[in-house]
């Protein structure tokens, strides 16, 4: 457990970075559970998502775009969208609570405005999964800022080698912010890598540099 | 992983893409190698680096070093758990399944993670101090299906060097067992090579309040203000009792 967390990060550069995931239950609930997970991705967009993602396929650079991902999905994929801020986010769950797909849906994200965002569309926590930090040889690791964008891919994708590479093309204006931020995306294959949120921390990065 | 020397340029693009930074190009060299030993086969470098003479290749991989692109790979499907990634279900469909009930706590330790990846017999040496609370590791989970005997968090004596991106450790205890654990958990961080992160599952209270928040802030230890929230959407929901 799990993809979606181990997020770090301070409470202010969180607060434009939710993760929404929507997957079937095997034996339970997958059959025939394609058509609503699509819906949901579609739902998704429409309401204001950054990205989505099929956990199972790719994001849309391994599909070959955002309509790939949405044709390709399959009964037993895990699919994510991703929003930067809590009025999308509110919206689409309202739309998912309305549509009744009836499949397990998981927001990840500052638990307090996760939470608020529940309320105004009156839906309520089931279960939580908190994260602890860090533990052992944690001198080892690389600094907090790189950290911060690290583990926006929880399988480790977006690989510190990038980030640092990532870095220096913005400090020496051979990439936007955006460029940078949509290129730190692409290897976070299931999609749940939030560029926006990528972009504002280069910004603060290569500023403090300078 | 493997780059061909006769066809790589040394134009370096795919260093950047290893997670574990096995792959090196040493100045004035003709070509980037792989370390062998420490690349954990999740293919990052063979999907993103676009290498322009297709230098870089999957060898074939045979037992035990499967393995690591079974927890390294994100889109590997692992067979006990039937979906992508080195995890489960675990809580995303808690409200039909029911895996972690009032009472209990989920726990994960995710070894190798962040950047620095793992070995097993790190892996090894946290899952038989948890082992002795007596927790049954979760069946479903792929690195349970390496264990040779999960009842003492034995590995197989033959997988034991090989290097994963990470490897989740997976299992619930009752709520009054909870500080033990951490107390055990907080012991054996100091005895390995490498970093883990911990996180905790649980069943919210009907008032909405999460039962092991007291527990764990009782323990002196941190939790982050973000995570993930099973909304409870999932039907049919799990009949509690």
């Amino acid at each position: 457990m799990t993809h979606t967390l181990h997020r770090m990060g301070s409470v202010e550069n969180l607060s434009e970075d939710y993760v929404v995931l929507m997957m079937p239950s095997k034996d339970i609930n997958h059959a025939g559970s394609g058509p609503k997970l699509r819906r949901f991705l579609q739902m998704a967009l429409d309401n204001g998502a950054i990205k989505i993602g099929d956990g199972r396929l790719g994001n849309q650079y391994h599909q070959g775009g955002v309509d790939k991902v949405l044709e390709n999905v399959e009964d037993r994929a895990v699919v994510h969208a991703v929003f930067r801020d809590t009025e999308s986010l509110a919206r689409t769950l309202l739309a998912v609570k309305e549509a009744d797909f009836g499949l397990s849906v998981v927001v990840s994200g500052l638990f307090g405005e996760v939470e608020k965002c529940c309320k105004r569309v009156g839906l309520e926590k089931h279960t939580v999964n908190i994260s602890m930090g860090r533990w052992g040889r944690t001198e080892n690791l690389p600094p907090q800022e790189i950290l911060e964008i690290n583990t926006m891919c929880g399988h480790g994708m977006v690989t510190v080698g990038l980030i640092e590479e990532v870095i220096a093309e913005v400090r020496n204006k051979r990439c936007t912010l955006e460029e940078g931020a949509e290129r730190l995306f692409r290897p976070c294959v299931c999609g749940i890598f939030n560029p926006h949120r990528a972009a504002q921390l280069l910004e603060e990065m290569t500023a403090k540099e300078q | 992983m493997r780059i061909d020397p006769d066809l790589c340029i040394a134009c370096g693009q795919c260093v950047p893409y290893c997670p574990v930074k096995a792959i090196r190009l040493e100045a004035g060299a003709d070509f980037a190698e792989i370390d062998f030993d420490e690349c954990a086969e999740c293919s990052n470098c063979l999907r993103m680096a676009e290498c322009p003479t297709d230098a870089i290749y999957q060898q074939e991989l045979v037992w035990p070093r499967t393995v690591r692109s079974l927890l390294s790979d994100p889109l590997t499907v692992a067979k006990e758990s039937g979906i992508t990634g080195r995890g489960t279900e675990e809580m995303k469909t808690n409200d039909v399944t029911g895996r972690f009930k009032r009472g209990f706590a989920g726990i994960a330790i995710e070894l190798g993670r962040p950047v620095l990846g793992a070995r097993f017999y790190d892996v090894e040496k946290v899952a038989q101090a948890v082992a002795s609370l007596g927790v049954e590791f979760e069946p479903r989970n792929p690195t349970t299906s390496l264990m040779e005997d999960p009842r003492i968090g034995k590995f197989k004596e033959d997988i034991l060097n090989e290097k994963v991106v990470s490897a989740i450790l997976e299992f619930a205890v009752k709520l009054e067992q909870l500080p033990q654990l951490l107390e055990i958990i907080k012991r054996v961080a100091d005895e390995i090579k490498t970093v883990f992160s911990l996180d905790i599952a649980t069943r919210v209270n009907p008032d909405g309040s999460v039962p092991i928040e007291p527990v764990v802030k009782a323990a002196g230890l941190w939790l982050s203000p973000n995570g993930k929230t099973n909304i409870g959407l999932g039907r049919p929901l799990v009949k509690e009792h």
